[in-house]
């Protein structure tokens, strides 16, 4: 028996064979398909937007013959030269270039300083209360993001832009329109609702970090101070890098606040900026624009990936649940729980409190001009496109349900494409194709919401082939919604199969189960929970969103946060002040009501 | 029950490597087949390519005249109409249904009848003694008790090619003999072909029919246990096989110190034999009086390693360092001289493969 030397491999069969056999194989097995349907939606729905917006940014458009001296559709760098040589690139992309980059700066140190101030109080201190602090903090997070600008305009707002004026300025305090708007208060409001994203990524790597790791080196002589400069903060390093990027990445795309505030003092950001040319129809303004946004978004990105590859090595193994010594504040302990309850007074009572008093006084915050009627009455004399309260009318509600049906089946469909990625994925029968999967539903992670949204117009707003113009559509509305969240639902649907695998499956295929069995009986039922959190983190995140559908949406499909933001276009503060009520509300309990029954954390719902 | 026969069976994850090369392997109706062979071998890559979970690059996997896989013909069939059994070595029960759920799975998946149904996987699960634990979640189950929950879900549907990937390693040791005795008992009873797959060497002595060693994905032997036992096939087998394994000593051109020794008696024996590698086993090794016609030679006791019913030891004969494993009692202590003997020796070619063994007690091989 010569073994050891026969077994050659055996040349494989002819090419055409294999291919014969290869298909009869995928003929019974829909996993390929599957993978090939989700690909080509994938490049749809996520790539085809951005080529189209970046070469609507170097193609002609229609209007624009007589300026450029070009036939629409030509290649051209006309916008290129108007955004950034002309005699108004100053005013269309300098200027909000630099605001962008003062506010996000501004922001950023805000949130730093806040939330990692907090952070630090409530997992390496004794502070009283640690545990409800750590829980309060995290609160401004959950309220939509311009709710803090509305408050804002509720307090300090001046007559400059019309309609009601704020509380101070009722009292008869001046105030100037430096404090009122701009970029002092674009920071504030921003900084308000960002520290708990600073609070939860530090507030983790200090509790990973190994006691053991600064014992050792107070044992090797290293006073406190050196232990803090040498030991944790090259550990927290990391994670504050990340949290920083982040955040920049979120002021950078973020709508609402700069409109609020900006906008009424001509302080115009890359976003706002965006979201007017879009307004004017100077589509190839836009696209230059939109891609801007886009690059700076990748390059934040990928050099937070850098940096995270870069800190690896840094990563401290088994420091898990180490941090049981706390420090001692002593006499410090109950003003720093002052500190920390006067963050949280600023951050979450005084806004909502802000809002909710001025929506049941006519006076601002005036209780003795106390009523119900921006919230009940049947007429509100002097509205005119809004002429009665909140509840009372159609709009309100009308706004709801759109919400609730579009951001619920954007949810749906996102929670579902992100389980069936990771099932392509994880069965991975084509490496190629799980690789893409992979990545394209990571990509609008990289990008801006309005650019991507600007992106999505570029491609659909027009009819093209056999798709006709989806602009104004709910569909148009719950496609980009949907894809805009597939990065969270696709990463955690991938987690999820990873951790099933693929043996369950296999053992129900064995069993004698058709595809579709395995998937009924099988699969979903083990990923309900899965999919539930699949749904309902989306489905927050949604309802407070802005940026995005702030372009998308038309008169027919108002959702409850246009709504909110058309009614302080007609200044009718009140009103604007109840509907954000409202959304703050439900976005609130849904998201406490989840981490009461699927225990996620919100850490992991980072995406809103 | 038709054979299971793999033919020209080459299985590549992508890439230029192969885990398995060129199979050619027949389990013979009602076997109890190990695939037995180092980790990484491509013991699990051939099962899953019989269950049909994997596709083969090339070759052909066929029950009696059906074929399953044909990459030469064409032809496949899916994994849900093989009728084959699966236990997985990790047991991959399904956590949102119930033991008797679990079970029932197959059956309904083949429509057949409640009541019939019920009977059935009542009667697999008696059959794995986890009957009183029917209406509990796979998450109540101690580990034993999953696995053989999973060994249940596959007898229920009667199959006739049961397929077990190390399904023993994660249990106890008491655990694990006990359901050896009772994978031999179901194979018994239900007369199905089994092919299972092992790293553990005494569990395939202990329980198959047909042993099939692999190494590298090559099919390096397939027989009866005790045979490949007595015969490996070449160097790999007759080390793989057998603990404290074979030693082989090389023979080289101008051998001097034991492996001259060896080879002055086998050319004694059998002129001409030009071995390349002698091998011998540690039972082989005796320390007791030699008798006439076996080689014998000095050896220094370097250390006695009992081990309750049997007694190793560690020798150094001429140049060479050897064990022998005894079952009477070892009386020396290091540093003593004895005289070591042997009448069984494997002789192996240049190539790894075995020319003969000899054994004065059974007329040579
Ligand atoms: N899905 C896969 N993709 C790529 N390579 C694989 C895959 N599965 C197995 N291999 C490789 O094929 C070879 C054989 O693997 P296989 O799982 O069959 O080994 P095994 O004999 O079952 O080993 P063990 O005893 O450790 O289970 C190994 O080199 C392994 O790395
Ligand atoms: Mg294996």
């Amino acid at each position: 028996m010569a073994l050891l030397t026969k077994a050659e491999t055996p040349p494989p069969p002819p090419r055409r064979r294999r291919l014969v056999y290869r298909l009869r194989v995928l003929r019974h097995d829909p996993t390929a398909a599957l993978g090939l349907i989700l690909v080509a939606l994938l490049a749809y729905l996520v790539v085809a937007p951005l080529v189209a917006v970046v070469s609507d940014a170097f193609r002609l458009q229609y209007g624009d013959q007589v300026h450029a001296g070009q036939q629409p559709g030509e290649w051209t760098g006309y916008y290129l030269w108007r955004v950034f040589r002309s005699q108004i690139s100053g005013l269309l992309f300098w200027e909000p270039l630099l605001n962008t980059l003062v506010v996000a700066v501004g922001t950023v140190v805000f949130a730093v300083v806040v939330g990692g101030g907090m952070a630090w109080l409530v997992t390496r201190t004794n502070v009283p209360g640690r545990k409800w602090l750590a829980g309060a903090l995290v609160v401004p997070y959950m309220l939509p993001s311009w709710t803090f600008s509305l408050a804002w305009l509720s307090l300090f707002k001046n007559e400059r832009a019309g309609g009601q004026v704020g509380f101070l300025q009722a009292m008869g305090i001046r105030t100037p329109d430096s404090l009122a708007y701009g970029a002092v208060p674009i920071i504030i409001t921003l900084g308000l609702h960002y520290y708990p994203f600073v609070l939860l990524l530090v507030g983790n790597a200090l509790r990973r970090i190994d006691a053991q790791l600064e014992d050792s080196a107070r044992i090797l002589g290293a006073p406190q101070r050196t232990v803090i400069r040498r030991i944790v903060a090259p550990l927290m390093l990391p994670a504050l890098s990340s949290a920083v990027l982040l955040v920049i990445g979120r002021v950078l795309g973020t709508f609402g606040t700069p409109y609020v505030l900006g906008l009424p003092a001509d302080f115009r950001v890359l976003s706002t900026g965006l979201y007017q040319s879009i307004r004017d129809r100077s589509t190839g303004v836009a696209s230059v624009l939109a891609t801007v946004i886009v690059i700076i978004g990748i390059l934040i990105v990928f050099t937070d990936s850098r940096l995270m590859r870069e800190h690896r090595r840094f990563v401290t193994v088994g420091g898990k649940g180490a941090m049981d010594r706390l420090g001692d504040l002593r006499r410090w302990r109950w003003p720093a729980f002052a500190l920390g309850l006067l963050v949280f007074v600023l951050s979450v009572l005084v806004p909502v409190l802000t809002l909710l008093l001025s929506t049941v006084t006519r006076t601002p915050l005036d209780l003795s001009t106390f009523t119900l009627d921006f919230w009940l009455a049947e007429r509100l004399p002097g509205a005119v496109g809004f002429p009665h309260g909140v509840f009372r009318g159609s709009e309100l509600w009308t706004a709801a349900w759109n919400s609730l049906r579009i951001v619920g089946l954007a949810s749906l469909i996102c929670a579902l494409c992100g389980l069936l990625i990771g099932y392509v994925v994880v069965r991975g029968s084509a490496p190629r194709i799980a690789g893409f999967l992979r990545q394209v539903s990571f990509l609008p992670y990289l990008i801006p919401g309005i650019a991507f949204a600007a992106a999505s117009l570029s491609l659909f707003a027009v009819a093209r082939g056999p798709v006709p113009a989806l602009y104004g559509t709910t569909f148009l509305l719950i496609l980009v919604m949907a894809v805009t969240h597939l990065p969270y639902s696709s990463r955690s649907g991938i987690a999820a199969m990873m951790q099933l695998g693929r043996e369950p499956e296999e053992a129900a295929q064995i069993a004698g189960a058709s595809w579709w069995q395995r998937m009924r009986r099988i699969i979903f039922p083990i990923q309900k929970g899965a999919l539930v959190t699949g749904i309902v983190l989306p489905f927050i995140s949604g309802l407070k969103e802005l940026s995005i559908v702030i372009m998308l949406t038309t008169t027919g499909t108002e959702l409850l946060t246009t709504l909110s933001i058309g009614l302080v276009d007609y200044g009718y503060t009140q009103l604007a002040n109840a509907v954000v009520l409202v959304i703050a509300l439900v976005s609130f309990t849904m998201t406490y009501l989840t981490q009461r029954l699927t225990k996620s954390s919100l850490a992991s719902g980072l995406g809103g | 029950m038709p054979n299971i026969t793999l033919s020209g069976v080459a299985k590549s994850y992508g890439g230029g490597d192969y885990a398995v090369k060129n199979l050619d392997l027949t389990v013979p109706d009602g076997a109890f087949m190990c695939l037995l062979g180092p980790s990484g071998c491509g013991k699990t890559t051939t099962l899953r390519m019989i269950a049909g979970l994997e596709q083969p690059s090339a070759g052909t996997i066929a029950v009696g005249d059906r074929i399953l896989d044909s990459v030469e013909r064409g032809l496949y069939v899916p994994p849900e109409k093989r009728d084959m059994g699966l236990v997985f070595q990790n047991y991959a029960l399904w956590p949102h249904l119930s033991v008797r759920e679990n079970v029932e799975f197959g059956l309904r998946m083949r429509k057949v009848p409640a009541p019939e149904r019920r009977a059935r996987a009542a009667a697999a699960l008696k059959m794995v003694h986890v009957d009183a634990a029917m209406e509990r979640y796979p998450s109540q189950l101690s580990g034993g008790q999953q696995q053989r929950v999973a060994l249940a879900r596959m007898l229920a549907i009667n199959p006739t090619v049961l397929l077990l990937d190390e399904p023993l390693s994660n249990l106890d040791a008491r655990l694990r003999l006990e359901m050896r005795a009772e994978l031999k008992r179901i194979h018994d009873e239900s007369g199905a072909t089994i092919v299972f797959v092992t790293h553990d060497q005494l569990e395939a002595l202990t329980m198959a029919t047909d042993i099939a060693v692999m190494n590298e994905g090559e099919l390096q032997q397939l027989a009866a246990p005790m045979e490949l036992y007595a015969r490996p096939a070449n160097r790999f087998v007759a080390e793989f096989v057998g603990s404290p394994p074979m030693a082989i000593v090389d023979v080289g051109a101008a051998p001097t110190g034991l492996a001259g020794s060896l080879l002055r008696f086998v050319e004694s024996r059998a002129a001409g034999c030009a071995p390349a590698g002698i091998g011998i086993r540690p039972e082989a090794l005796r320390l007791d009086p030699p008798p006439d016609a076996a080689w014998s030679e000095e050896a220094l006791v370097e250390a006695v390693l009992p081990a309750g019913s049997s007694w190793t030891v560690r020798l150094r004969i001429l140049d060479a360092e050897l064990y022998a494993l005894s079952y009477t009692p070892v009386e020396a202590e290091p540093g003593d001289t004895l005289t070591c003997w042997t009448d069984q020796m494997h002789l192996f070619g240049e190539g790894g493969d075995r020319i003969s063994s000899w054994d004065r007690t059974k007329v040579g091989a």
